[in-house]
């Protein structure tokens, strides 16, 4: 009975932990969102660009609830095992979005 | 009247989901969370790159050519943009692929990635030496 100390009733048995390990990858890639947001949050106050601000604040959110995916999803995994298709579709429309803000902010520090 | 409500819910949520992966079996789980994670994985690698490059642009002082290291900065952030919409479309082509049981496809991402690499590294070593 004490065996699987782990085991929670709604996880299913996973040997492999691909659960913690998929979830753990979300969370690394949000937080390499946040360093780029917090580079681009440098370049936007020190420049007094406020869209620039505000696309690394909305960058910051967007990272706050890749976390909050990355938990949710670890705790709903035996549903759907398989992530929907626009998630990864949004999630790599945001790091197109970083990589905007970051060419930005290279331009915007020059003037 | 459960079963009609949870039919309905059922074909709403296949008809969310787009055309190619209403088609094949759905994978292994491990294999579909394998290539979650190598999305991901690319994405961080993009953003590691972009990192770099306004890393490089606003950071670095001892460059031989200002100007030269504007280009690489600029370079290495369209490349990362690249490679997010590169990211997501291996990710939906091995999944077709795995719901197809074909053989995943191959890719010269990897090589160009690493030649590109390569040669920013050697530019920005010799303009630090310049």
């Amino acid at each position: 009975m004490s065996a699987n100390l782990n085991f929670k009733p709604g996880l299913a048995r996973d040997p492999g932990l691909q659960g913690e390990r998929t979830s753990l990858a979300w969370k690394r890639t949000a937080l390499l969102v946040v360093v780029n947001a917090l580079l681009t949050l440098r370049t936007g106050l020190s420049s007094n660009a406020t869209a620039l601000t505000i696309l690394a604040v909305v960058l910051l959110c967007s990272a706050g609830i890749a976390v909050s995916f990355s938990a949710w999803r670890r705790q709903h995994l035996r549903s759907s095992y398989s992530v929907s298709a626009r998630v990864m579709l949004v999630t790599s429309m945001v790091a197109v979005g970083t990589c905007g803000a970051g060419i930005a902010s290279i331009f915007i520090s020059r003037i | 009247m459960i079963a009609s409500l949870k039919s309905r819910a059922a074909s709403r949520k296949a008809t969310r989901k787009p055309h190619w992966r209403q088609l094949g079996t759905e994978p292994d789980y491990r294999f579909s969370l394998a290539n979650e994670r190598t999305f991901l994985a690319w994405i961080r690698t993009a953003l590691s790159i972009l990192a770099g490059s306004v890393f490089l642009d606003q950071f670095s002082t001892k460059l031989a050519s200002q100007h030269a290291g504007l280009l690489i900065s600029v370079a290495l952030g369209f490349l990362a943009a690249a490679l997010c919409g590169i990211a997501y479309r291996r990710w939906r082509s091995n999944e077709i692929a795995m719901r197809h049981a074909r053989e995943l496809p191959g890719t010269i991402i990897i090589s160009v990635l690493a030649g590109f690499m390569l040669v920013i590294s050697a530019v920005i070593t010799i303009l630090l030496a310049l």
